[in-house]
């Protein structure tokens, strides 16, 4: 217990909150319709290899292009650590997978040979540049010019994340908050550490800075509407995957449609596509139909979020316009593809299960009674499976109907709103009276001192022990004889 | 030897005879040792003082005469029985209300005799009697409640203690709580769960277990392991899961009750838990408790099929219920149609199920009448918990103290301030 309370103010050094634990998710996509060399081309940096890496792991049909995509990126940076376990990687893929077409494919000049030069020279540039940055800031502390001193911490910073050294990294941008002098340079240092801290799955520092960000006092004052526009969709989408990842659906899909296109450019993090698939799955999962319609179908600019995923903007299109057998076919289409995007595919089960359930029952809506064999038709399902899947809605209480087995029909059920407040006034009556009665006893409990206690322990008068309520009066012997 | 046992009489005769009970009770406290001595002449002390006047003499002589004294062996307790039967009838129940604890200690000797010589039936009579004598008001726990309501479990016959059951209790006897350890509170409220379990009143059950969880503790009594245990098998029964502690459960009590009862919690994830902790089970003595619980879970089950469904077919119900056939299933639904809890018919022609709405429309006389009564009570509670609010305001020690940190918090009118109390 204390030990955590110790590290609760160093919570930036603390990889926590491990919500995607895609370690123990091993599923394997084997048709992907994914183009790599575009996909890869929308990011840059961490986002980039990540991403490759990503794939690399869940798809064995585009594992060495991924992994040779990764390590010709890495070699563009000081990140020597990632470069030698990916080189490893790729050598292990290309030892087990000695298909003859693989081979062709890769060309015999590929086998990969762990370039030993590349590693030396870096590694000491690397060490070079850290103590050229390094005796930089201090010289700008002992001159304590504050804005060379925030650049110092800054540009520490950058080299950090580029040696991958992420942890550190966030360290140094966090550092340049005390030199911060205008709105302008929090905000910078606001989106390094969001950015960083993205990287690092730690979520709740995300959202932290994001509002910090949002709260500074001149964010609407920042010269240049355009620039401002553009950090706020930086922030949107952050925000917005910080949601998603924590499994808050709705707020994600907020955050998502509030980005701008024409100033969503954040390749560090995510992709316009990525901000369409997001936010419009997250919003088909959790937003109603009058929601829908206003905020993504009429919405001018998610719109043009939209057109980037024609796919995504038919799904939604259907769903709106109730031809759910095609919406899901279609969702079950991009299934595969979505599956290999890292912040996504450990919430694409349940994300697709909601848009189910909501399918179910806006379905169901409109009618007194339906024929559950046509509704299995609609949602391509057997009669029996619908069943089941009814039946959890219903005990759910999303779905106010019953089953009529026998004939396979689902009737709307007729809720008697004054038997039900009769029901629950009574069993409310019932439960205020059990707790207060309990709450009785307690008080006199304490009052009598009963507690479980060692009895060889001394029994001394011990009053610390009632908690500090009202009740806990002193000790006093209570008084049989009434006076 | 015998001077100091007459001096005791003598002190006994002056004092109830001048009235200065107090003091007395203090005397007697101290000359525990005088009478353990002197066990031999006790008989004639006893001819010598008179039950109704000197109740408390009487009472210390009793407990003197039929405790067991380190060392020696055995103790004539033949006519034990009638003598304390006279005195609980006749003693001066304003006397012994003085030592409570005394009173009590006299109950708990003739409880563990009855159940020694295999009689409890004999003393539930007694015991309400000692009870009711020595209760201020109704609603006041002794620590005599337990040993009735054991002896009223050994002798398998509930009803009687279920009047003392039943009254919610609003203040608890002096001998219980202070310095005494809390052994009788804990069994009452054990034993008067396991009653209400045994009547399958599972409501009022779960209560009391709940009761013995939460007391304050610092270390874990196995009386309220047992109850932990029968906590879970009534909350199964009742809400088909296991119902969370309290906030106020003592963290003691968490921390080691848990894994102190694997077995029971794996009732709710399992079916075969009962068949696999079987040898737990029968060993804890709950075999009873878990047989109910799978019975309830078939129960529950059926009842969640009547929320979504119309009709069924008899074997649909016993495959998603996990019955063994449609037969059971039948079963099933005939007791529990006969006992009123699910609305159905049965089609045997086809062999459905025909589920139907709860036929209670709460418009009846009966139903108006019930609900007076639930809002007559919740305001008689509510009462109660403002008088017991007003008499913390108007508490010295309660006033004291708040007055106190207000004194803290403003300095410059403290002077003001105690003036006023002065006055």
């Amino acid at each position: 217990m204390f030990e955590m309370n110790a590290a609760e103010p160093m919570q930036v050094d603390v990889p926590l909150e491990d919500n995607e634990n895609n370690e123990t998710e091993c599923y394997v996509v084997e048709n992907p319709t994914l183009d790599l060399e575009t996909y890869a081309a929308s990011y840059t940096g961490f986002a980039k290899l990540y991403r490759l890496m990503f794939v690399a792991d869940h798809c064995p049909s585009l594992r060495l292009e991924a992994l040779k995509m990764a390590i010709s990126y890495v070699m563009t940076t000081y990140n020597v650590s990632l470069y030698q376990t990916l080189h490893k990687k790729l050598s292990e893929a290309i030892a087990s997978a000695g298909l003859p077409d693989v081979a062709v494919q890769m060309g015999s000049q590929d086998i990969p040979v762990l370039d030993t030069m590349w590693v030396e020279s870096k590694t000491k540039k690397a060490a070079i540049k850290l103590e050229k940055l390094d005796t930089d800031l201090k010289n700008y502390k002992t001159n304590s010019i504050k804005e060379s001193i925030r650049r110092g911490h800054d540009d520490l910073g950058d080299h950090y994340l580029d040696c991958g050294d992420l942890t550190s990294a966030l360290k140094c941008y966090s550092r340049a908050r005390d030199y911060c002098t205008s709105g302008k340079h929090i905000i910078m240092m606001c989106l390094n550490v969001v950015k960083v801290s993205v990287y690092l799955h730690n979520w709740a520092h995300v959202l932290n800075y994001v509002s910090k960000a949002v709260g500074t006092p001149d964010f609407n004052e920042v010269p240049g509407k355009d620039s401002n526009q553009s950090i706020l969709t930086r922030l949107k989408c952050a925000a917005g995957l910080a949601e998603l990842a924590t499994k808050k659906y709705k707020s994600a899909a907020k955050h998502f449609l509030a980005a701008s296109i024409d100033h969503c450019d954040y390749p560090e993090l995510l992709s316009s596509n990525n901000v369409a698939v997001y936010g419009g799955l997250c919003a088909l999962a959790t937003f109603d139909r009058s929601e829908l319609q206003k905020q993504v179908i009429v919405s001018s600019s998610f719109k043009l979020f939209l057109e980037l995923e024609p796919q995504l903007r038919d799904i939604i299109f259907k769903f709106y316009e109730s031809k759910y057998a095609s919406c899901l076919r279609l969702l079950d289409e991009i299934k595969d593809n979505l599956l290999l995007d890292m912040y996504l595919a450990p919430h694409l089960n349940s994300l697709y299960m909601q848009i189910r359930n909501r399918a179910l029952i806006q379905y169901f809506s409109p009618y007194l009674s339906a024929d559950m064999r046509l509704m299995a038709a609609a949602f391509n399902r057997t009669v029996n499976a619908l069943e089941d899947e009814l039946m959890q809605l219903i005990l759910d209480g999303q779905i106010q109907a019953r089953i009529d087995s026998h004939n396979k029909i689902l009737y709307a059920k007729d809720v008697d709103q004054r038997s039900t407040t009769f029901e629950r006034s009574l069993a409310m009556g019932k439960e205020y009276q059990r707790r207060t009665s309990m709450l009785i006893l307690r008080a006199a409990m304490l009052k009598n001192q009963i507690h479980v206690k060692n009895v060889g322990r001394e029994t001394g008068p011990q009053s610390g022990e009632a908690p500090g309520s009202s009740t806990s009066l002193t000790p006093r012997s209570f008084d049989p004889v009434p006076l | 030897m015998a001077s100091s046992l007459e001096q005791f009489v003598n002190n006994v005769r002056t004092s109830s005879a001048s009235g200065h009970f107090r003091e007395l009770v203090e005397m007697i406290g101290k000359s525990d040792e005088v009478l353990q001595r002197n066990s031999a002449h006790l008989s004639t002390v006893l001819e010598t003082l008179d039950i109704q006047q000197h109740s408390l003499g009487v009472l210390a002589v009793l407990i003197a005469k039929y405790s067991v004294p380190q060392g020696t062996t055995e103790v004539d307790k033949t006519n034990m029985y009638q003598k304390i039967h006279e005195f609980i009838t006749n003693c001066n129940g304003e006397q012994v209300r003085l030592a409570p604890d005394l009173y009590a200690e006299l109950c708990h000797q003739l409880t563990e005799h009855l159940i020694e010589i295999k009689q409890p039936i004999r003393g539930i009579e007694l015991l309400k009697k000692a009870i009711k004598k020595i209760q201020l008001f109704d609603s006041q726990l002794t620590s005599i409640h337990s040993d009735l309501c054991q002896l009223c479990l050994l002798s398998k016959c509930m009803k009687p203690a279920l009047e003392f059951l039943d009254t919610d209790v609003t203040g608890i006897g002096s001998e219980l709580g202070g310095t005494n350890d809390s052994k009788h509170f804990l069994l009452y409220y054990y034993y008067g769960g396991m009653i209400y379990a045994a009547m399958k009143n599972y409501d009022r059950a779960l209560y009391f277990f709940e009761v013995v969880v939460t007391v304050p503790a610092m270390v874990v009594s196995h009386i309220m392991l047992e109850a932990y245990k029968k906590y879970i098998l009534t909350s199964f029964i009742l809400h088909g899961k296991i119902l969370p502690l309290p906030k106020y459960t003592s963290q003691v009590v968490c921390r080691f009750l848990k894994p102190l009862s694997v077995a029971y919690h794996e009732l709710a994830t399992s079916q075969h838990a009962a068949i696999k902790h079987r040898e737990t089970f029968v060993r804890d003595k709950n075999m009873g408790l878990v047989n109910q619980v799978l019975n309830s879970m078939y129960k529950k089950n059926i009842q969640r099929l009547t929320k979504t469904f119309l009709t069924l077919s008899l074997s649909d119900v016993a495959s998603r219920v996990q019955l063994s056939g449609p037969a059971q299933a039948e079963s099933y639904i005939l007791n529990m149609i006969e006992e009123g809890e699910i609305y159905a018919m049965i089609n045997q022609k086809d062999g459905m199920v025909v589920f139907l709405d709860s036929p209670e429309k709460y418009a009846s006389p009966e139903t108006l009448c019930v609900l007076e009564q639930q809002m007559a009570a919740c305001t008689k509670l509510h009462q109660y918990i403002q008088e017991m609010d007003e008499q913390i305001q108007v508490n010295p020690q309660y006033v004291k103290k708040s007055a106190g940190s207000h004194d803290e918090d403003m300095p410059a009118t403290s002077q003001n301030s105690k003036n006023t109390y002065s006055m």
